[in-house]
């Protein structure tokens, strides 16, 4: 159990993380999500003991992390550029911190050979003990740092964006792999990452993180239907915003309405919201066809452009003439209505 | 610009007259070391061609007007001074580059002060020890006095190369190494210095070659015991011989024999970094 | 102990020690000082202590062999009313600037050609490298090697009487102030070859193309973006000559023929007499000129982004 208390570090002027508190349960898989600039590889990088918090404490376990330096917090910490040692083989990497942590270091090569070889099998890299680092591929390298970090039985596994510097196929390989050594290991593994996806898709929680201050914390699903925030909503790149005024017969007396793009149906111009609907009149742009989606592109009079998503799995596409205006609706309660509407500029 | 042939063509060859006026003197200093002797002198024509002046160096000859060089023991301590100072401008400037690695307050300050080791000129470091010295009343000699202003002046060049080095240096892998329950000082041994031992080694090649080769500093600071340049510029004053040319060219043969170990080692540690960059460009 | 902030904080907290501002630790605080400490000190002790003590020692009172530190203005004013002293800081000012033009004329066109002209990096760094080689022989015996290449029967004059361009050897050659710049030129010239051809280096010959395309000429493309991008870099060499020429003093010993005396040769000839005062005023004024020279170069470059 990593606990993280009233946690606050500034840089200069600048607050990277403003009384951020959190309690991680044992053995969960948390996702950290935010913009760039958000705190939260700080966060991450304060957990592990790179930088020291200017106020608040970490527990982990019921002990004090905070005092403690890097190598004896045993948190293990994969970066985003895998940081490979390049002079050494894949083998040399992994039983690196094996053969030189302060802790119990394993001196036998046999049993150094046995749980390297135990990893490498882990992350599927049974052959490759021998190859040098730079004769790795992007994904290959990934598992390496995976199983260096993983094979001196942290108590927890950071993840800085760890799928960043792999392309879009091997990505979402690795999301399988991710989850499946998690379950074998039963660790907690916090995984920060800049994209909503890859937040939803990996965390058993995922906590949205905006200028340095927790926004979220909530199941995947409940961070997707009930963002808590205006932030978090647009965070998300699900949602379309109005002011009061973009809507016909204004639902709420201020404040933003939120709404998920799929939630929303395009009627003919004219049509007469029923009591529980909200409607708004737009004009179509254009269409983005991607295979099982396509994405509607409206125009408010305000300028504001509203995109609508109709999954074709179970709608069919609607024949739209471009520069005609159309009716926007869907059901009041499944919009979200936030205050402050000077945050929705 | 670049691509004129007349422009490119006329440049090409001022490069070609611009290099051989840098070895001009050592081209003649060359010839006019296998002058005869005893008679010759360091001037042409060449009487006729010989290495009686390298056998004088070695005081394989029979005795003449010309007394051997008295450079035996200057060329030792030379040889001592330098790998001292080698050793300690290194360390230290290994330990300043890497403080250097945190902004610190007072940085741009300390960054003067050491940088200002290699501004002065060595004629004031050296003059300015000797007062010290004479002031305090210890006596002053290569291995004490001029060994401190030697590594006051090849310190501020193996900071600047060690610098360099670590800012390129990825400290990633450092944390890394951290997070594996490694401490600070064993991460340093056992992956920092590995990665950066190409810089260390250029900085020690600095270090190294500009203390041998030291002389103003090195003037003032030395006692009655005399180190290589020392041995040298006291035949400036007398007449010079031919035997003197010999000498340069052999501790010319010496430096790059020096450098060829510096390029074997370097080519040690760089060929499986270049085997490596070779493969990702196939991959 | 601080209550929970917001909502964020989830599951119960067992955890009854109170939370406490981060303290780093020692090493952390001090760390730095601790790495910077050796290098920092020896630089005080060995650079910064004997410089002050030159300032210090200028003021003292120069007896026959001897001084005494009973402060005084003798030695100062002995410096400034004698036209040897003066004669030596004009002198000294003067050859550092002839060679300086020189090392900027004749260097730059070989940056330029090593920089610019030679495409491939491999081949730019063997040319550089040739360069520097003739600095692996000791630098003395490179500035003797001068007196048979200048002297009236020298190199020199032999290879120009060979080709009949002059029927007698000229013998203003050697031990002149021409022979110590030569001298002088030869031997730094490098320093600022090198930092230029850097500079060259780095140049994105995208820009150019750019130049050439919109239809400037070369000498425009050169004046207009080579030469103002590689201003840091002879700013950087132009240091690294005036350091080392205002410094010099022998080569002016070894091709002078004691003809040329330099603020140097001054403060050897002094300390020879043990005139330690008066080779202390000169060290001074040489600091100071240094200072002058390296002030305003600097305002032209900041030297700890560029090195």
């Amino acid at each position: 159990m990593l606990e993280i208390r009233g946690v606050r570090k500034s840089y200069g002027a600048k607050r990277a993380l403003d009384d951020v508190s959190l309690s991680v349960r044992p053995g969960e898989y948390l996702s950290l999500l935010g913009p760039s600039g958000s705190g939260k590889s700080t966060l991450l990088r304060i957990i592990a003991g790179f930088e020291r918090a200017d106020a608040g404490e970490i527990y982990l376990d019921g002990k004090p992390l905070t005092a403690k330096p890097v190598h004896e917090r045993g948190v293990g910490f994969v970066s985003q550029g895998f940081a490979l040692f390049p002079h050494l083989t894949v083998f040399d990497n992994v039983a690196f911190g094996l053969r030189f942590r302060q802790r119990n270091p394993v001196g036998a090569p046999a049993e150094v050979k046995r749980r390297v070889d135990e990893m490498l099998e882990l992350v599927g890299l049974g052959e490759l003990g021998g190859r040098q680092i730079a004769q790795l591929s992007g994904g290959q390298k990934q598992r390496v740092a995976l199983a260096r970090t993983l094979v001196v039985d942290p108590h927890i596994c950071l993840l800085d964006e760890p799928l960043g510097a792999l392309d879009a196929n091997l990505r979402r390989r690795m999301t399988i792999e991710l989850r499946r050594i998690h379950q074998r290991l039963g660790i907690i593994f916090i995984h920060v990452t800049g994209n909503e996806i890859e937040a939803l898709a990996m965390g058993e929680r995922v906590v949205v993180l905006d200028q340095g201050r927790v926004l979220q914390t909530d199941a995947p699903d409940t961070v997707y239907n009930r963002p808590a925030s205006l932030q978090v909503a647009r965070f998300l790149n699900r949602y379309n915003t109005f002011d009061q005024r973009d809507l016909d017969g204004a639902a709420a007396a201020d404040g933003v309405s939120c709404i998920r793009r799929d939630l929303i149906e395009v009627r003919e111009a004219g049509y007469r919201a029923a009591a529980p609907e909200t409607l708004t009149t737009a004009t179509f742009v254009t269409a983005e066809y991607s295979g099982s989606i396509i994405v509607y592109f409206f125009s408010l009079p305000s300028g504001k452009v509203v995109e609508v998503e109709y999954h074709l799995s179970h709608k069919r596409p609607a024949e739209l003439r471009e520069g005609s205006a159309y009716a926007l609706v869907w059901r009041t309660d499944q919009a979200m209505v936030f205050g402050s509407p000077k945050i929705a500029a | 610009m670049e691509n004129q042939p007349a422009l490119r063509g006329a440049l090409g060859l001022y490069t070609v007259i611009f290099i051989t006026f840098l070895y001009a003197p050592f081209i003649v200093l060359a010839i006019l070391s296998f002058q005869s002797g005893p008679e010759g002198g360091p001037q042409f024509p060449i009487i006729h061609w010989s290495i009686y002046w390298y056998k004088h160096l070695f005081g394989l000859t029979p005795p003449s007007r010309v007394a051997p060089l008295p450079i035996g023991d200057a060329l030792i301590r030379s040889l001592i001074l330098a790998f001292a100072t080698m050793v300690t401008s290194t360390l230290l400037g290994t330990l300043t580059a890497q403080a250097f690695r945190r902004r610190f307050t007072g940085s741009g300050l300390v960054f003067y002060l050491v940088v200002l080791g290699m501004m002065v000129p060595g004629v004031l470091v050296g003059l300015g020890v000797a007062l010290v010295s004479t002031y305090l009343g210890v006596d002053r000699s290569w291995w004490g006095t001029t060994f401190l202003v030697h590594v006051v002046y090849t310190f501020p060049f193996a900071f600047l190369v060690m610098l360099a080095v670590l800012n390129r240096f990825d400290r990633s892998v450092e944390e890394a190494a951290w997070a594996l329950g490694v401490p600070p000082a064993r991460t340093f041994r056992k992956i920092t210095f590995p990665l950066i031992f190409p810089g260390v080694l250029s900085a020690m090649l600095f270090a190294f070659t500009l203390s041998y080769d030291e002389f103003p500093r090195t003037l003032f600071a030395a006692g009655g015991d005399l180190t290589l340049p020392l041995a040298i510029y006291g035949t400036f004053s007398v007449e010079i011989h031919p035997n003197i040319f010999a000498f340069g060219v052999l501790t010319t043969l010496f430096s790059f024999a020096i450098l060829a170990v510096y390029g074997l080692l370097m080519a040690m540690s760089v060929r499986r970094a270049r085997r490596v960059a070779i493969q990702e460009e196939i991959a | 102990m601080r209550a929970p902030s917001d909502g964020t904080t989830l599951g119960s907290v067992s955890v009854t020690s109170p939370s406490v501002p981060a303290r780093p630790r020692w090493t952390d605080r001090y760390g730095t000082w601790l790495l910077l400490a050796p290098g920092t000190l020896w630089m005080l002790l060995f650079l910064a202590v004997p410089m002050l003590m030159m300032v210090y020692v200028s003021f003292w009172t120069q007896k026959t062999f001897s001084i005494e530190p009973k402060l005084t203005l003798q030695s100062w004013i002995n410096f400034f009313s004698s036209s040897t002293y003066v004669g030596a800081l004009v002198t000294t000012v003067e050859i550092w600037a002839i060679v300086l033009f020189f090392t900027f004329i004749l260097g730059y066109p070989t940056a330029l050609y090593i920089g610019l002209f030679i495409r491939n990096k491999t081949t730019q760094t063997i040319v550089l490298v040739l360069c520097v080689v003739p600095f692996w022989t000791s630098f003395l015996i490179r500035v003797l090697a001068w007196r048979p290449m200048l002297g009236k029967e020298g190199a020199v004059n032999l290879l120009l009487l060979k080709l009949g361009l002059i029927s007698h050897p000229i013998d203003v050659l050697l031990f002149t102030e021409v022979s110590v710049i030569i001298g002088m030129v030869q031997i730094y010239v490098v320093f600022m070859v090198g930092p230029v051809a850097v500079m060259l280096g780095r140049i994105d010959r995208s820009l150019i193309e750019a130049a050439r395309d919109l239809g400037a000429g070369s000498w425009r493309i050169f004046r207009t973006i080579v030469f103002p991008l590689t201003l840091p870099g002879v700013a950087v060499g132009a240091i690294f000559v005036s350091v080392m020429v205002l410094g010099e003093f022998a080569t002016s010993a070894a091709l002078s023929g004691q003809k040329v005396n330099l603020l140097g040769n001054i403060i050897v000839t002094e300390v020879g007499s043990l005139k330690w005062a008066f080779a202390a005023v000169a060290g001074v004024v040489l600091t100071a000129v240094m200072g002058i020279v390296i002030a305003a170069l600097l305002r032209a470059v900041n030297l700890r982004e560029e090195l």
